[in-house]
């Protein structure tokens, strides 16, 4: 599958990255990926490793200090405008959903199309509507998220970042925040997304879904990719001292 | 100890009013005890105070010069100009009343009903107004009460940028009113001298509401912004004008915008006081919406800019929406302090309420009622002051119904 892949368009390559928090600490070090169009990555690693810094920084949300990101064939650079034309290519979903609680359900999705990308509202709330039915809550679009379960409201930040057509989706450990009951529902919708050729960098926990869904997972710690591999090798054969170490804390 | 009494009690159990107010006051001795020394203390003030507005208190200083508290010296053959803003006001009060609040009657809207209604049909006969005046008043009143309700009903229908854009009609009603005031454009113009009373006071009060909050926007965002030149130079404004007290500030304005502006050029005695206030004001507006910008979590943020939206975007779409809700409560505490700071205009000259209220005292006519006098200023505050925490009071409900009640 991987092989196949290969010969595909690179949606994303991430080259050398070096991250340092302004009080000194190296987050990143000497980081590389590369993830092709319709792939599933999916990152794992303890706490403190780095997942988030690195997931960010692909959609410019933390910057980096040396290294290259390509993404969509675009530089990630100081160019302001080149980082909001990334932005709009990329969607993101965080751990605390971060929905806009002072608007309804339907306008959290409409907001980003009609503001940034200049389209009609009523033409994007259909296909906002549309969005909200495949993730199972369309009865809910004039509630607001604080009228929502958790899994409710993870599913709409989901369909929040479909609505604006991203190119690549990137997960912070979305159900992370969630009551176990509500995991499923929203893995469910992630799987959906990925069996409809979405790209994904998904940084989980949820071993389950890595095997199901993954193409390849990438093993971080102390700030480095460790070791990057198909999820049946990864979890039953793992190569590197810190996977094993890893894989026998989470199981 | 009373508290303890209540949790005994299975919640479903319900208290006769009586019973309720015995648990409150009476149950144990010592309860008693004060409970009964303050109401007996409280008895004894209303009375006293009872007995000197029937029997002592000499109304008729109100009476000889409601007008003069009202306007000022405003020339008689303009005040109908007055009374067409009256009549915008209440249509604009009228219908954001409704719009707030939509069909529903909460007791406070229902207090506020009665006691305007009250007011309306006692103070213009208290103050010997004749008929044809009292009857303008009743009208008004009566039209206000017709929009709250025609616009509470209509309220569910009214597209949302026109909810969303309402605000932006105060600033509009401001500047008309003032033409109306002023004149100009074909209208007899009225020097600012004559504005006096409850109006001038209002003129300035409403003019710092209005200005001090974009002011103090462009401050708070100065102190949290990535500029450190612009941070330093909103931090020292901030800071120098919540350590220098008003009085000081009105007396410098006063003389530096003379001196700063030479001539004909200087804005006039009213205007000056009216930036000061504003500059004194958007300095605590700017700590009052810093906080409610801190109230935002980073994630707001982050999720606005990775969906694309701009910085600006983001600010208005996501960040002041929700801010100013935080901020909302001590922003209408600075807008009654604001009203409230006004009595020191009369200090620099200005004839506003206090100021028209001490020459009527200086009046050898009205000599020695000083009590009279200062109680109906104290009630005159006292409204406008409620007037200001209901409206607050039901815009914080509309803001914050998301948090609570499905919206059908
Ligand atoms: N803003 C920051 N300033 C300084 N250090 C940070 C900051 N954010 C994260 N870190 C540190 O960087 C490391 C990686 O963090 P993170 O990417 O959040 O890890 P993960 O998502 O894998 O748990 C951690 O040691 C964390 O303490
Ligand atoms: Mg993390």
């Amino acid at each position: 599958m991987t092989q196949a892949l290969a010969a595909d368009v690179v949606m994303l390559e991430a080259r050398g990255v070096n991250t340092w928090y302004p009080n000194g600490h190296h987050a990143l070090r000497n980081v590389d990926l590369t993830v092709h169009q319709g792939e599933v990555v999916v990152i794992m690693g303890p706490s403190g490793s780095g997942k988030s810094t690195f997931l960010r920084t692909f959609n410019g949300l933390e910057d980096f200090q040396t290294g290259s990101i390509i993404i969509d064939g675009i530089n990630i650079g100081d160019d302001l405008r080149q980082r909001d034309a990334i932005r709009r290519e990329v969607g993101m979903v965080f751990q605390q959903f971060n929905l806009f609680p002072h608007l309804t359900v339907l306008d959290n999705l409409t907001l980003a199309p009609v503001l940034v990308r200049g389209r009609a509202k009523t033409q994007v709330e259909r296909q906002a509507l549309e969005l909200l039915e495949r993730v199972g809550i369309h009865e809910q679009a004039h509630k607001y998220p604080g009228q929502l379960s958790g899994g409710q409201q993870q599913r709409v930040a989901i369909a929040r970042s479909l609505c604006m057509e991203p190119r690549l989706m990137l997960f912070d450990e979305p159900t992370s925040a969630l009551d176990p009951e509500m995991v499923q529902e929203v893995l469910q919708v992630m799987q959906e997304l990925a069996a409809g050729g979405m790209t994904m960098v998904v940084v989980t926990h949820e071993v389950r879904f890595a095997r199901q869904v993954a193409d390849r997972v990438v093993l971080m710690a102390d700030g480095e990719v460790l070791e990057i591999a198909a999820p049946e090798q990864f979890f039953s054969n793992p190569q590197h001292p810190r996977s094993q170490q890893f894989l026998s804390q989470i199981n | 100890m009373s508290s303890s009494r209540h949790q005994q009690l299975p919640p479903q159990e319900q208290l006769s009013a009586l019973e309720t107010l015995r648990l409150a006051c009476f149950a144990n001795p010592l309860d008693g005890l004060i409970s009964l020394a303050l109401i007996s203390a409280v008895l004894a003030a209303a009375w006293q105070l009872l007995r000197w507005a029937l029997l002592q208190a000499q109304w008729g200083v109100i009476a000889a010069n409601s007008t003069l508290l009202a306007l000022g010296r405003y020339p008689e053959p303009q005040r109908w100009r007055l009374w067409l803003l009256l009549w915008l006001l209440s249509t604009v009060a009228g219908l954001s009343w409704g719009l707030l609040r939509r069909q529903s009657w909460p007791r406070n809207d229902l207090l506020a009903t009665a006691v305007l209604t009250g007011l309306t049909l006692w103070a213009p006969a208290a103050v010997a107004q004749p008929l044809a005046v009292q009857a303008h008043w009743w009208g008004l009143t009566a039209w206000l009460l017709l929009l709250r309700s025609s616009a509470g009903a209509m309220a569910a229908r009214v597209p949302p940028p026109v909810l969303q854009c309402w605000a932006l009609l105060w600033p509009v009603v401001y500047v008309s009113g003032m033409g109306l005031i002023a004149g100009g454009l074909g209208l007899v113009r009225v020097p600012s001298p004559l504005w006096g009373g409850l109006l001038l006071t209002l003129i300035e009060a409403c003019f710092a509401m209005l200005l001090c909050l974009p002011l103090g926007l462009a401050l708070a965002l100065g102190r949290s912004s990535g500029l450190p030149l612009l941070r330093m130079g909103a931090v020292a404004y901030i800071e120098f004008i919540r350590g220098a007290p008003l009085i000081t500030l009105l007396f410098l304005g006063q003389n530096i915008l003379g001196f700063l502006l030479p001539g004909g050029l200087s804005p006039d005695r009213i205007w000056r006081a009216a930036w000061v206030l504003t500059v004194f004001a958007s300095a605590y507006v700017a700590e009052a919406l810093r906080a409610g910008l801190a109230a935002i979590p980073r994630g707001q943020v982050e999720a606005a800019r990775s969906l694309g939206l701009n910085t600006a975007q983001t600010l208005s779409h996501v960040v002041l929406p929700q801010a100013i809700k935080v901020a909302l409560p001590a922003l209408v505490g600075q807008f009654i302090s604001l009203l409230q700071d006004t009595t020191l205009l009369s200090l620099i000259g200005l004839m506003e309420l206090l100021g028209t209220a001490r020459t009527v005292l200086a009046n050898p006519e009205f000599l020695g009622r000083n009590a009279e006098v200062y109680v109906v200023l104290a009630l005159l505050f006292w409204c406008c002051c409620a007037a200001l925490g209901l409206g607050s009071r039901a815009l914080e409900v509309r803001l914050n119904r998301q948090r609570s009640v499905a919206v059908r």
